[in-house]
């Protein structure tokens, strides 16, 4: 269980609040959304559950944020780590070793993960992010999307309890998104794990997550089970996040008195809702 | 000045030798280009480091990471050879300036040492991977990660310095600053102003790879947490033997 309390922050030397009474719990396993538009406070967010704030980075800080049994502002990075793994939004100041093999080794081998283990959840990691073939080679010769990949590898093999992911798929093809978001699900299904991730992709979101959470200006302005969310398209408008194609269109068939069923919130459920429409059109 | 190397992937002997014996023979050289004045024994280091190099399958890159280390002991030689004051004048400049002969050797020393002390290090950043300095340090002589962490990130500023220089002359290049074309002087003075920013952005990615370490169990790390072996070999003793020697010639010179 993640529990932000009233959580606000504001970096040093900055005039106005980058979060301001945050209030939101987060159950184990969930898959959580965190979308809105930039500057809204996602990244500061992530940071607030990982830890970076306040121990990394200098700021007003209030409220609290406990993950399990500890809180993070008193608790030590150390503790923290052993149960949130980040890929952060700047995937490439992630890295630091010379070699993919090497910077998937790098967390393995601090959290002591037993020896034999670690071949397998290493080429398990980098077969999941569809980059086994990179294994080998130097990070400075990776473009920008690879490394994103490595740094999410690289998370993801140390099967933490809680994953926190800053916009990671922001220079990745539409496939190679997909794939990140179906290992998410993988490892939230499979492993338990919760998964907290913040994308500007709503049609992502909106297909693989439970709930969404809207942020705008430092506040969460909307938060629920995505469907409810997306229910709230005039707020949502106002947040400044703009709805997958298919909602929009039911909004549209709506409207128009074409469609009365609930909002669909995947391509699958567009064509239910596409297939229902003619139907009652051609009776 | 974009060519201080980082590693690159490759299979020599040099490559192959123990991180930690690349360390001491790095520091040998470094050391010994501080203790002595011969600038022929300087010239020999970074003749025989281009030779390695060449050695192992680096010679062009070798080549260009010696211009950038040229470049930048040209502008320590300009900004020393003004400044120094002894010695007898033996060319006047405008706006009050003079170059004097203790002045022109004295900073012929300082470049070429600095060239000569820093090849070694470009060498062992180019066939060393990152993980291996700390790794040796921790596994093989104890050290705590932490310092073993703050040493290899020292090591690494000279290469991160250079990346950053590169980047913020790229990005002025883009705004219409002329850093391609003119005098060397004037390539040189334009230089001065990117260093400032450079150090302090080099400093910042420092800084938060080290957040990124301790985010991902850096403070955890202990010998035992070391997974690959790093053995001593047949070449390993060659370089001491190596080391034995350059270290003799230093002393004598
Ligand atoms: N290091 C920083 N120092 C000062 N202000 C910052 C810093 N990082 C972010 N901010 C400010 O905090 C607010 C939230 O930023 P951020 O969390 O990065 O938003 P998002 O990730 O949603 O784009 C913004 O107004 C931004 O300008
Ligand atoms: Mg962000």
């Amino acid at each position: 269980m993640i529990r932000i309390d009233g959580l606000g922050f504001c970096y040093q030397g900055a005039s106005k609040q980058a979060l301001s009474d945050i209030t939101l719990d987060i159950r184990d396993g969930d898959f959580i959304g965190v979308t809105g538009p930039s500057g809204a406070g996602k990244t500061t967010l992530a940071f607030a559950l990982s830890g970076v704030i306040p121990h990394h980075l200098k700021g007003e800080f209030s409220g609290s944020v406990r993950i399990g049994d500890i809180d993070t502002a008193k608790a030590s990075p150390e503790e923290i780590a052993r149960r949130v793994g980040i890929v952060c939004q700047d995937a490439e100041g992630q890295l630091l070793a010379s070699t993919a093999e090497d910077e998937m080794l790098f967390g393995l081998e601090n959290f002591g993960t037993p020896r034999e283990e670690i071949e397998d959840r290493i080429s398990y990691a980098l077969d999941s992010a569809g980059i086994t073939d990179l294994r080998h080679r130097t990070i400075s010769s990776l473009s920008g999307g690879q490394k994103r990949k490595l740094a999410f590898a690289s998370i993801t093999a140390l099967r933490p309890e809680v994953i926190v992911l800053d916009e990671p798929t922001a220079d990745l093809d539409p496939q190679s998104s997909r794939r990140v978001f179906e290992t998410l699900r993988a490892l939230s299904v499979s492993r338990g794990a919760t998964v907290i991730i913040a994308e500007q992709k709503v049609m992502l979101l909106c297909e693989f997550a439970d709930r969404l959470a809207v942020m705008d200006g430092g506040r969460i302005a909307l938060e629920g089970p995505v469907r409810e969310v997306l229910r709230q398209g005039d707020r949502l408008e106002e947040a400044g996040v703009g709805m997958p194609g298919v909602s929009v269109l039911s909004r549209r068939l709506k409207e128009a008195g074409l469609y009365s069923g609930d909002i669909p919130v995947s391509l699958a459920e567009g064509e239910r809702m596409m297939r229902k429409a003619a139907a009652d059109a051609a009776f | 000045m974009k060519d201080f190397p980082d590693y690159a992937a490759g299979d020599s002997a040099l490559h192959s030798l123990n991180p930690l014996t690349k360390l001491i023979l790095t520091f040998v050289l470094c050391v010994a280009c501080f203790l002595t004045k011969d600038h022929i024994f300087m010239a020999s280091v970074i003749l025989c480091d281009v030779c390695l190099a060449a050695a192992a399958g680096m010679f062009r890159r070798s080549l260009r990471v010696l211009a950038s280390l040229l470049a930048l002991a040209f502008i320590l030689f300009f900004v020393q050879v003004l400044s120094v004051r002894q010695g007898s004048v033996v060319l006047s400049l405008p706006a009050g300036f003079y170059l004097t002969d203790c002045g022109v050797s004295s900073s012929l020393t300082s470049a070429l040492r600095m060239t000569a002390a820093l090849t070694p290090l470009a060498l062992m950043l180019s066939v060393t991977k990152m993980s291996g300095l700390p790794n040796v340090l921790v596994k093989l002589l104890r050290v705590p990660y932490r310092y073993a962490f703050v040493l290899t990130a020292a090591i690494r500023f000279m290469p991160i310095f250079f990346e950053e220089t590169a980047r913020i002359m790229e990005a002025q290049t883009a705004r219409g600053v002329e850093h391609d074309t003119g005098s060397f002087l004037k390539k040189a003075r334009l230089m001065l102003p990117v260093c400032a920013p450079a150090f302090a952005s080099s400093v910042r990615r420092i800084k938060a790879g080290a957040v990124s370490a301790r985010l991902r169990g850096a403070g955890l790390r202990t010998r035992e947490c070391v997974y690959k072996n790093y053995p001593f070999g047949a070449p390993d003793a060659a370089a001491f033997f190596f080391c034995a020697l350059v270290t003799a010639a230093a002393i004598i010179v």
